[in-house]
């Protein structure tokens, strides 16, 4: 592996709102099939990187550049809409399902972007629309098989416990063929068991999609279990990107979580 | 016993053409077009009032306009109060079209088209304002329309007169003739099936799925490539063009236009028969629009006449209390309550078995 070989690279970033300084000069970069952990206190500015990354929020000053298939991007020049085009799928801390659709119906949301035919073709039930809808049906099935859900497909989503909900954002994200998966706290809320298939589920992701991830998680073992590297910032500041071992160890961040030792 | 397989074949008929109906819902809509074809066929040989022809033409006007509403205010979390005047562009258009000495299909398709670009600037106008705000802006737009419609010559200042009205260059139908009546009552049926089919389409489809992914969560729908904007003006492009539509029709049976009617009070109607029909059902436009219009014109008028509208708002009140999914739902409860009365009775038999 190259040593400048990368998906994701933050470059100087910094995004402010009025006075306040959410994010401030955090440079870091995500390798091809790496899984990446960015944590920190409350606060931290943890969602607000991955805003910027999706271009929810297009003010931010420094380069985010993305690195796909057809070469590399500077991500400032996309819309929010047009990030998944390029390969970029995410999540919400908060769930953001549609509850009054079935769960097959919401991942199907998730390939949007890779269909060709329009609501005209649509109308008419033309046989490309026909057979686009049934092969992305298809593919949908897969995905929730793949994490385990396959049953509960024709059930609304509102209706489903929390942790079936997050794999159900997460089987979306799978729709869409992305490079790279932006998890906000994926195992919030999650029980033990849960966070321990989630944890396998994430592997399998990884090398079965070669996708790579990037994910923010309060869960610590969790972190510290499934991330080949993690990033810790505060304040908006980087303090240390490293292996979860020495990420522990490192005095800036025992700082950060625990205070200074007097 | 000699007759028990003929039953059997019957009944094995009927499984078939039962599975038919339950897995193309497309059939569904065209029989149920059909049953009201009959409707209109009875009603004209007078098995049944005349007068209900007229009444289910409105009916049927009001469903195609509640079923482009219904992708507003159900699917995509919009609200228009214009919807009434986009009745009024598809007729008084129609009518203008037609008296320019156009032929009857080039006039309605104008219309159409003059109804959806309003529709689509509307739409344009919605990812700016939403909310409260959006339902003003679109009464506004409303009232500008009603004031085009009485005060320019050319809408005839009362009402416009289209008349006869001739279909494809030969087929001239007049409702003066009642059975020339009947084929334009067929006419709206058939159509009205197939705005049902195409709005079944439409929910069915990619564009339905992102209609309900910009109004329930509008971050994630964005992280998905769908955008808010396109949508919201593809929803009030298509709502518009449903309202024309059914301008059209009433332009093509009452052959007539007038001016005054296009106003607030019948876009709160629409709005009610969506209510009452219940949010993201297709038949239940059309229950909506039988209560609200149907029910009052049909029954309590003449039983009670002029305070009539008292009984119809208490009905609303009522349904909006005790159904406020919508009319459609209580198929719902009826099944749930027909697999109870088959669970228990099984569960009977099952006892009795074992004693």
């Amino acid at each position: 592996m190259k040593h400048d070989d990368y998906v994701l690279k933050l470059d100087n970033v910094t995004m402010r709102f009025g006075g306040l300084t959410a994010v401030n000069g955090l440079s870091f970069s995500i390798k091809p099939k790496e899984i990446v952990g960015l944590i920190g206190p409350n606060g931290a500015g943890k969602t607000t990187i991955f805003n910027c990354v999706t271009q929810f929020y297009d003010t931010y000053e420094g380069a985010i550049s993305f690195k796909n298939d057809e070469g590399s991007v500077n991500l400032k020049d996309h819309k929010v809409t047009e990030v998944i085009d390029l390969g970029i799928a995410r999540t919400f801390q908060n769930i953001e399902l549609v509850p009054d659709l079935s769960v097959l119906d919401n991942i199907m949301i998730g390939a949007h972007n890779t269909f060709k035919t329009g609501v005209v073709q649509h109308i008419f039930r033309t046989p490309k629309a026909k057979a686009e809808e049934k092969a992305i049906r298809e593919k949908a099935v897969e995905a929730l098989k793949f994490m385990h859900i396959d049953h509960l497909k024709d059930q609304f989503a509102g209706g489903q416990p929390y942790g079936v909900q997050k794999k159900i954002e997460i089987a979306r994200t799978l729709m869409s063929n992305p490079k790279l998966i932006i998890l906000d706290e994926p195992a919030a809320g999650l029980n033990d068991n849960e966070t321990d298939e989630l944890e396998a589920l994430i592997h399998r992701i990884r090398d079965e999609y070669g996708a790579s991830i990037l994910l923010i998680e309060h869960d610590m073992g969790f972190v510290m279990e499934i991330c080949d590297r993690v990033c810790a910032i505060n304040f908006g500041q980087f303090l240390a990107m490293d292996t979860p071992k020495k990420i522990q160890n490192h005095p800036d961040v025992q700082e950060a979580y625990l205070g200074k030792e007097e | 016993m000699t007759d028990k397989p003929k039953e059997n074949k019957l009944l094995e008929y009927w499984n078939a053409f039962a599975t038919l109906v339950k897995r193309h819902p497309h059939v569904q809509y065209l029989i149920f077009g059909l049953v009201l074809v009959l409707f209109g066929y009875l009603s004209s040989v007078g098995v049944l009032p005349s007068y209900y022809n007229s009444v289910f033409a409105y009916i049927i006007i009001f469903t195609i306009v509640a079923l482009g509403l219904n992708l507003l205010l159900g699917f995509s979390g919009l609200i228009s109060l214009a919807s009434s005047s986009f009745i009024g562009v598809g007729a008084l258009g129609t009518g203008v079209f037609l008296n320019l000495g156009l032929p009857f299909e080039i006039a309605a398709l104008l219309a159409i088209v003059s109804a959806a670009i309003i529709g689509s600037l509307i739409g344009l106008l919605s990812s700016k304002i939403s909310g409260i705000y959006l339902a003003i802006s679109t009464l506004f737009i409303a009232e500008i329309l009603r004031q085009i419609f009485t005060s320019l010559e050319m809408f005839g200042g009362e009402r416009l007169d289209i008349g006869t009205v001739e279909l494809l260059g030969f087929l001239e139908l007049s409702r003066n003739s009642r059975a020339q009546r009947f084929y334009l009552f067929a006419i709206m049926a058939i159509v009205m099936a197939v705005m049902m089919m195409v709005t079944y389409n439409i929910i069915k489809s990619r564009s339905g799925r992102a209609f309900m992914g910009i109004s329930r969560s509008e971050n994630s729908a964005a992280a998905m490539g769908i955008s808010p904007l396109k949508y919201r003006v593809m929803a009030f492009t298509i709502a518009t063009i449903f309202a024309a539509v059914a301008g059209v029709l009433y332009a093509l049976y009452y052959q007539n236009a007038p001016t005054r009617q296009w106003g607030l009070l019948q876009s709160l109607t629409i709005i009610a028969i969506v209510v009452v029909g219940g949010f993201k059902s297709i038949y239940g436009m059309f229950l909506g629009a039988f209560i609200i219009h149907g029910l009052s014109e049909l029954f309590l008028k003449e039983l009670l006449g002029d305070v009539s509208y008292i009984f119809s708002g208490i009905l609303l009140i009522v349904v909006i209390l005790f159904y406020p999914k919508g009319v459609a739902h209580i198929w719902v409860d009826i099944r749930k309550l027909y697999y109870k009365f088959k669970y228990r009775n099984k569960e009977k038999d099952v006892i009795k078995d074992e004693t």
